[in-house]
């Protein structure tokens, strides 16, 4: 079976990786990420955004752990509110982020697939 | 009304409410400032919709000790001021590496405090005979070129801080190092006078050729006389000369005041981040000259030194299992700091 070589040679640090410097926050990190480049939202508009679009339930502690974190990276930012919930929006360096992360993710996806495909067939 | 727009009973509400109040205390106050009001409307918020959930309180107590530990520098990211805007993120980083170099310093001090007590036994034995086991002689070499090189670096790591504090002081006018600046003062002044006063009277230290000055071994040991394991036998105790009980009960003290006093003062100084670099570094090579020195001694403790002088007793594994720890949070603090520093 013919190997696909890696594209690039691109290494696991950080420079070809934004978010892998989160180590156990990339997860929550990209689904808030995710949601926020819809529009700004606020924790509770967030939790039931990821929860409908990736069926995950973020935890109050989790969610604001991965928030702290994205906001001292300036991948979001907080908006000024009345309210005692403050949005967040994404920043223009959290779309790139996001961009970068979710495009290593497909490739990752894609070369699975395809080795699924040639060797289990769609089972 | 909810936060997903349902009505909701004002018993319920309340008791969301005290539930959200008493998990939000697992959160340092700077956190609290920056994303206490919005956390505790999605805690009712969730509340509200999972009012038995077992998870959530264990979540909320990880996430709140993240919080401490990236507050006291040991972890993560610490929280930004209080509607910050996108310029204070650096601002609140060098915060945070200030915050890690504080925690070493403590766990420095601790170090140093035991550190010392171990030593001083090494090299007051010393003072009245060389070992002829090869771990206590080995550890004792060993031992005292790490401490020197610790005290070296400590030395080295102080004095652009206390010169930033002095620039601050007489030409800034900073008001709030003076109370500081002053405990230190005061408190190093107690350490030394004592540890002069009561060295001075120990009896084995003249005429005796040791591996350290016979002057400094005294001194390590009365600035150290407090960590003792005659703490246990209250009888022994009662035996010594009320000032050198009054000194083993008041040195520890003062050691906390000037700790206490430095972590405040290394806090409110602004210090640049070229000083910073610097500290970062001192504080990688101050970790390595700690464990340099936790091997000399875990080395002599392991094989129970020998009869006399040079013996390892319990009190001596304590001290080990304290450097030990204190060598843990060091480390943790020093690479949090670099992390900080590299804007991770």
């Amino acid at each position: 079976m013919p190997q696909e070589k890696p594209r690039g040679g691109r290494d696991t640090s950080d420079g070809g990786e934004p978010l892998a410097g989160f180590g156990r926050y990339a997860g929550p990190a990209t689904l808030i990420l995710s949601s926020l480049a819809d529009g700004a939202k606020h924790g509770y508009a967030l939790t039931k955004d990821v929860e409908e679009f990736a069926g995950v339930r973020l935890s109050p502690g989790t969610l604001y752990e991965a928030l702290a974190r994205l906001e001292s990276q300036g991948l979001i930012e907080a908006l000024d509110s009345d309210d005692r919930r403050r949005p967040y929006r994404l920043t223009a360096a959290g779309a790139v982020a996001l961009r970068a992360h979710l495009d290593a993710q497909r490739r990752v996806a894609d070369v699975g697939l395809r080795r699924l495909a040639g060797n289990w067939g769609t089972a | 009304m909810t936060a997903h727009g349902e009505p909701r009973d004002a018993d319920g509400t309340d008791e969301a409410a005290r539930r959200a109040a008493r998990l939000l205390r697992w959160y340092p106050a700077a956190w609290r400032d920056r994303y206490g009001e919005e956390f505790t409307e999605l805690l009712i918020a969730d509340i509200a919709e999972r009012p038995r959930s077992k998870t959530r309180a264990l979540d909320v107590a990880r996430g709140g000790i993240v919080a401490r530990l990236a507050d006291a520098g040991l972890a993560g990211t610490a929280a930004l001021p209080p509607r910050a805007a996108t310029g204070t993120a650096p601002a609140a980083r060098y915060r945070q590496v200030r915050a890690s170099l504080v925690s070493l310093g403590c766990a420095a001090a601790a170090f140093l405090a035991v550190g010392a007590a171990l030593w001083s036994q090494l090299t007051i034995g010393w003072q009245w005979s060389p070992s002829a086991a090869a771990p206590a002689a080995a550890a004792t070499v060993i031992t005292s070129a790490a401490m020197l090189a610790f005290l070296a670096l400590g030395a080295l790591a102080a004095l652009p801080v206390l010169c930033a504090v002095v620039v601050q002081v007489t030409r800034r006018r900073r008001k709030t190092l003076i109370v500081p600046a002053a405990i230190m003062t005061a408190a190093m002044t107690v350490l030394f006078a004592g540890g002069r006063h009561f060295g001075n009277g120990w009896p084995g230290t003249g005429g005796h050729r040791g591996m350290v000055p016979g002057g400094l071994a005294a001194f390590e040991w009365a600035t150290s006389l407090s960590v003792s394991a005659y703490w246990a036998h209250p009888g022994a105790l009662a035996a010594f000369p009320p000032a050198e009980l009054a000194w083993m009960a008041v040195s520890p003290v003062a050691l906390a005041c000037a700790v206490a006093a430095a972590a405040t003062l290394v806090r409110r100084t602004e210090l640049p981040p070229r000083l910073l670099a610097f500290e970062a570094r001192l504080a990688v090579a101050a970790c390595a000259a700690m464990a340099v020195f936790l091997a000399g001694c875990s080395c002599w403790v392991a094989t129970g030194g020998q009869r006399s002088l040079f013996h390892a007793g319990l009190i001596d594994v304590g001290g080990v299992a304290v450097l030990a720890l204190a060598l843990g949070v060091a480390q943790q603090a020093a690479r949090t700091a670099r992390l900080g520093l590299a804007g991770r």
